[in-house]
């Protein structure tokens, strides 16, 4: 598994197109949903996974319980982790940096951020390679 | 030459970009221009901007010579004496002075700053831009505001792509993307 994090519009996509080919898209701004990943994932391809924030944003609306939705993420994660080693696959997770703005004045928006950011490490502690996108420029973490 | 130094609020990003433009100077003459995108204060009303400014001119020293341009940054580089070394404080102004106070469409902009970094090839200057990372905190719902962010963006990458040092600043700590770390500073 393969992180790549970075700011709006930085160039996280075009960082993920430079380095993988039969890309399999699984992207929440076109509307996919978070569990129907397997659906997408062909034995082949680098399967990509963009919009975390919008699935985020969707699964807190109707759970109060920060620390359930974590772990729910978390469990997704290790099946991706599966399933990469099941099938012949790569998977790759796009991830939005959103924590170094201030606080966020509606409860709902700090809640986003702090699963945002815990989603980014849990999906990091897991992965193979770590990468950060800066206005276009690539810098492999890990 | 081009340089492109950004980094969060108050990271020290302008001091570092200060001390890389002396730095060019003082290796090959020249004057030291500031190309500043911020009004004069006498122009502007905004009493923490009059501050703002004033602090950085402080903190500067009085050995450069200021160009004041919120948009037109292509006419301003023409005054620049032949050799010169020229830091642009910052992108970020400039972005917003140019979608909402100037008749320039995100396109005609963007090659206006293309313009004057072949023009600061051409003629040998060196260009040191500023500006500010806005992209890393929560994404503003205000269509506006994405608007701004990707256009800066956009800016951004055009400048790294083109730079030749390119440094992001974190709490006052360079950190080199792009080539090397120059003896001084």
């Amino acid at each position: 598994m393969h992180c790549v994090i970075g700011g709006a519009y930085a160039g996280k996509r075009d960082a993920v197109r430079a380095r993988y080919d039969a890309l399999a898209w699984h992207s929440a701004y076109a509307g996919a949903e978070l569990e129907d990943w397997k659906k997408r994932a062909l034995p082949g391809t680098t399967l990509v996974l963009e919009g975390w924030e919008q699935w985020l944003a969707t699964a807190l609306a109707d759970n109060g319980d920060d620390d359930r939705l974590r772990q729910r993420f978390t469990e997704t994660l290790d099946a991706l982790i599966s399933a990469e080693r099941e099938r012949d696959l790569r998977v790759v997770l796009i991830l939005l940096e959103m924590g170094r703005g201030i606080v966020p004045i509606a409860a709902i928006d700090r809640r986003l951020r702090d699963l945002a950011g815990w989603l980014a490490q849990d999906a990091s502690e897991r992965a193979e390679w770590v990468s950060y996108v800066w206005h276009g420029l690539v810098k492999d973490l890990r | 030459m081009i340089a492109f130094v950004s980094g969060g609020a108050r990271s020290g990003k302008s001091r570092h970009a200060e001390a890389l433009a002396r730095s060019w100077q003082a290796e090959r003459g020249g004057g030291l221009y500031y190309l500043a995108t911020a009004r004069a204060p006498s122009m502007t009303a905004d009493a923490e901007m009059t501050r703002r400014i004033a602090r950085h001119r402080r903190e500067r020293g009085d050995d450069w010579m200021t160009l004041e341009e919120p948009v037109a940054i292509d006419t301003a580089l023409a005054q620049v004496a032949d050799r010169g070394t020229v830091l642009l404080d910052c992108l970020t102004l400039w972005a917003s002075q140019v979608l909402y106070a100037s008749p320039l469409d995100e396109g005609a902009a963007v090659a206006m700053l293309r313009h004057v970094m072949h023009e600061a090839r051409a003629r040998q200057l060196r260009l040191v831009v500023v500006s500010n990372d806005v992209n890393e905190g929560l994404p503003n719902h205000d269509a506006e505001v994405q608007r701004y962010v990707a256009f800066l963006q956009r800016l951004h990458r055009l400048v790294v792509t083109e730079a030749e040092l390119v440094v992001q600043v974190i709490a006052g700590v360079p950190v080199y993307w792009k080539g090397e770390r120059p003896c001084t500073p």
